[in-house]
């Protein structure tokens, strides 16, 4: 590596190659890719998800075959966040690691209210069948495609999402009028 | 001990009383009902260094119907209850509760949507343990102010019947 090529690369920083790949396999869905911090996260659409997240499973570069983590986030109390996303309210966060190249990918799918459902990815990766169990209870996210969809921290005849931000910490008198599932007892 | 009951108070109830209360108190054996970070201490409580098998409690079973003492240690959900309530109705009398902890006693730090605030909404508690997580010296202190209200105790009155007087308010 001659002086000139170094000084070449440090000047302009070029995109880290999984993100080349995406953009040239599915241009129009790839919304944004943020390198922060060393952190690497890529928003992408929601009607392609599944084709992206497969593709990083097995064809990129590296290869992200762990999924560390599914979860999801309410943004509706950021404005900026909103206006930017075409008022999506909630977003549906992969987390990916790569075991070859330890490195970390972190997916991002914008999710309207109005439709509030994605694409499942069990048929990847199996420990996805809890996770988004996880996000189904804690914010109401509907998994299309999920064998098992129901409710795994809460009692099954809860009601109400408890991590959207319009639930108050204490609840809505769920533990109060708690009834033990008298059907059961 | 249905003879007891007619003889009322006298010398020969007073002894029986002073052999069952000692026999009852000097061998409880806890089942421990550890959910979260107080089962931890509990673990230390019962382990070798400030070992409570010194105090009677030797044969830790996590089989209620062969326990007298429950310790509720840790958080409750709202999802847990009906498992601590079945678990606690298979305890066969007589039993005593140790409510171990800030979370047991009244929900501690969490006052949320999911937790129990105090588990005695539920099941009678004799003893609360305050702490987060109380060290193994207060769970004995506990367990010693339980054998000092067992030796308090009286065969010639049914135990269930004072428990149901107690919660209605017409203990005498």
């Amino acid at each position: 590596m001659s002086e000139q090529q170094t000084a070449a690369e440090v000047a302009e920083p070029q995109e880290p190659i999984v993100i080349q790949q995406l953009k040239e396999k599915f241009t129009d869905h790839i919304l944004t890719f943020i390198d922060q911090r060393s952190e690497l996260s890529v928003i992408v659409s929601k009607d392609a998800s599944f084709e992206i997240l497969e593709f990083l499973k097995a064809g990129s570069n590296p290869s992200y075959d762990f999924l560390v983590d599914v979860t999801a986030i309410d943004y509706s109390q950021m404005e900026d966040v909103l206006v930017e996303y075409d008022y999506a309210r909630f977003m549906v966060i992969y987390h990916l690691n790569s075991f070859m190249t330890n490195e970390r990918l972190r997916v991002k799918v914008p999710v309207n209210e109005k439709e509030l459902t994605i694409k499942s990815t069990v048929a990847l990766w199996k420990s996805a069948d809890w996770l988004e169990r996880e996000v189904y209870d804690m914010f109401g996210i509907n998994f299309d495609g999920h064998p098992n969809l129901r409710r795994i921290l809460m009692p099954d005849d809860f009601e109400g999402f408890p991590l959207r931000k319009d639930y108050p910490l204490r609840g809505r008198g769920e533990r109060e009028k708690f009834n033990f599932g008298r059907e059961n007892v | 001990m249905g003879l007891e009951s007619k003889l009322g108070d006298s010398f020969i109830t007073t002894t029986i009383d002073k052999v069952v209360n000692w026999g009852r108190k000097n061998s409880l054996w806890p089942m421990p009902f550890g959910t979260a970070c107080c089962a931890i201490e509990m673990m230390a409580t019962l382990a070798t260094k400030f070992d409570l098998s010194r105090f009677g409690a030797e044969a830790i079973r996590f089989s209620p119907r062969q326990s007298d003492l429950m310790i509720v240690s840790g958080r409750i959900s709202i999802k847990m209850m009906p498992v601590l309530r079945k678990i606690y109705d298979q305890m066969p009398e007589p039993k005593w509760v140790i409510s171990m902890g800030a979370c047991a006693s009244c929900g501690g730090v969490f006052d949320t949507y999911t937790l129990v605030q105090g588990v005695d909404q539920f099941i009678p508690v004799d003893i609360y343990v305050p702490g987060c997580p109380p060290r193994p010296e207060d769970l004995i202190d506990a367990v010693m102010q339980i054998q000092k209200l067992i030796g308090d105790e009286t065969v010639s009155v049914a135990r269930m019947t004072k428990r149901e007087e107690i919660s209605q308010g017409t203990l005498g």
